[in-house]
């Protein structure tokens, strides 16, 4: 029997599907759907909490320059 | 990684509605005709046209025959809009009879009504008999609306958490407590004590102070005719209350204002009693006047009768802002289909991401506290500073780099407007539009899309069928057919297609 599920449909690079994949394999709480490189379904409720962590996360790694420096 | 803002429109609400509902929409002919004028594609609409006077139901692929092959696509977005409106039937597809196409009872018995004319239905309201005093003219409704709704503006702005003195101190005492609480209801603002006036914004308030009005006031509307359905149900449980507006009497009722004509005065008693209910709210948003001598009367204002007309007609976000920032508390002309030469800009931008707006409107400081770093404040001006911090956070807030951009483009100072003219260059420094895009782009790792994942098929051929038609309605965003999933914008029509596919076999 054909199913529809609710969800939020993400489109990202494959790296940062890699983070969510980690970050939900704490609590198995953020995904519904693994469905390919670039693509996810997840918890509409959860995208939220999901864009934080994956914030948090980012903020470890990357630290861009502000492009122009103001001397006020 | 903003989620796209999602803006509550009519269209969405419509959508929802059951079949039953629209049946009782379309009685109205000023609701059909409203529909017609301002839901439905320029295909759509000649469809309608072609099928309003055919006696008998047309054959599909006859349609087919109007439409060139290339135009297929269209052809499936147009008579899927119309069907998710209930405007038109098609026969669902059998072995035996070919499918037929007509337009829905109701619908094409109002429409025509609303065309030429006649019968007693009253449906575009009945001007007043009583005499109206001279001094009502257009320019003081123009003045009242313009008043009414940016008290709602300023309202939602002034519960932006502004650094410094920049926000604050609107002007009288906001709007009634009744738009309050249907801003909370709506989740544009929400409570939240450690904020001056105990509200904050959220993320929708945001989305919906770069609206355009337009859509601004429909926003408001639907929240309004949410809550009445909210209300009547937890009233309707118990007893059957005397005349409690039901949101469909209540849209009706909108597009019935829609249609009547700027600056003539209409009767209150002509009104049901539930409508006659509805005005003080209405008052309330400045859709309508009520003339406080004689409460009989009641005057349109053009919030009211620009409803549905078409969206170019009406004020973009830009001369929305300029009309609720405007100083100048008689220039009425800056509400509305006022021409754009009122609207004088006041932001300078330079390429080195600093900013200068000759301003000190609380609304427009606010609005720019939203994106901007604001340094330091003059009389008569502020200065600021675009950074990666504030763009990030407007961003965070789900404001788009397009609608900054759009905003400092449509705010310009004339200085800047002249100087690109001279030089034949872009009125934003490029650099400056760029890195806003590109800042936006770094936070945006990841596009979200809500909606509905289809699985489980049963057979390939159920998937295929399926599948192809999500694409042919322009709802399908994903699909993969070896694992036989697809993810989907909206499913009501595919459940529709799924149940009518079942009954065919």
């Amino acid at each position: 029997m054909v199913r529809a599920i609710r969800g939020v449909l993400i489109e990202c690079e494959p790296a940062i599907k890699s983070i969510i994949v980690h970050l939900d394999s704490a609590n198995n709480d953020i995904i519904i759907e693994d469905l390919d490189e670039t693509h996810l379904v997840v918890k509409e409720n959860m995208v939220q909490v999901l864009k934080q962590k994956l914030d948090d996360r980012l903020k470890e790694t990357y630290r861009p320059e502000e492009p122009l420096e103001d001397s006020e | 990684m903003s989620v796209a803002p999602q803006s509550y429109q009519l269209s969405d609400y419509l959508e929802k509605l059951p079949g039953t509902t629209f049946r009782k929409l379309y009685q109205q002919p000023s609701t059909a005709f409203a529909i017609f004028r301002r839901m439905l594609p320029p295909l759509a609409k000649v469809f309608v046209q072609a099928l309003l006077y055919m006696p008998s139901p047309l054959l599909l692929s006859e349609l087919d025959v109007w439409v060139r092959p290339e135009g297929k696509m269209h052809r499936d977005r147009a008579l899927s809009i119309l069907r998710s409106l209930h405007i038109i039937q098609i026969t669902p597809p059998g072995r035996d009879k070919p499918q037929e196409i007509q337009l829905t009872t109701n619908f094409k018995n109002s429409l025509r009504l609303a065309l030429e004319g006649g019968g007693t239905h009253n449906s575009f309201g009945v001007p007043s008999k009583l005499p109206v005093d001279p001094k009502i003219d257009i320019a003081h409704l123009d003045n009242y609306a313009r008043k009414k709704w940016e008290d709602i503006l300023h309202y939602v702005v002034n519960s932006v958490p502004v650094h410094g003195e920049g926000g604050g101190g609107g002007s009288g005492g906001g709007p009634k407590a009744s738009v309050k609480e249907l801003l909370l209801a709506g989740r544009l603002v929400e409570r939240r004590p450690d904020t001056r006036g105990g509200v904050g914004i959220t993320q929708a308030g945001f989305t919906f102070l770069l609206q355009e009005a337009n859509a601004q006031v429909w926003t408001l509307l639907l929240l309004w005719l949410e809550a009445a359905d909210h209300t009547k149900a937890a009233a309707g449980e118990h007893a059957k209350g005397p005349a409690m507006p039901d949101s469909i009497d209540m849209l009706s009722f909108l597009f019935m204002l829609a249609s009547l004509e700027l600056g003539r005065a209409y009767d209150t008693d002509a009104l049901t009693e539930t409508r006659r209910n509805m005005l003080p709210a209405l008052v309330d948003f400045g859709l309508i006047y009520i003339p406080r001598e004689d409460p009989r009367q009641y005057l349109p204002t053009r919030l009211a009768t620009t409803l549905t007309s078409s969206a170019s007609a009406l004020r973009s976000v830009s001369s929305g802002f300029t009309a609720a920032t405007a100083n100048n508390p008689g220039d009425a002309s800056s509400l509305g289909i006022a021409p754009e030469a009122t609207s004088k800009g006041s932001i300078i931008i330079e390429t080195n991401y600093r900013l200068y707006a000759y301003t000190s409107s609380p609304l427009q400081i606010a609005v720019l506290a939203l994106f901007t770093q604001l340094n330091m404040r003059f009389a008569g001006m502020v200065t600021g500073r675009l950074t990666r911090d504030s763009i990030r956070r407007a961003i965070g807030f789900g404001i788009t780099a397009d609608q900054i951009i759009r905003y400092l483009a449509s705010h310009a100072h004339e200085q800047m407007v002249r100087a690109a003219a001279a030089t034949g260059r872009p009125v934003l420094p490029p650099t400056v539009v760029d890195q806003i895009r590109l800042w936006q782009l770094e936070n945006e790792r990841m596009r979200t899309m809500a909606g509905f994942l289809f699985k489980d098929f049963d057979s390939a051929e159920e998937y295929l069928s399926l599948s192809e038609y999500a694409e042919e309605i322009g709802v399908l965003v994903w699909k993969n057919d070896r694992k036989r999933m697809f993810f989907a914008s909206k499913f009501e029509q595919l459940r529709d297609y799924l149940k009518s596919r079942k009954k065919a076999e």
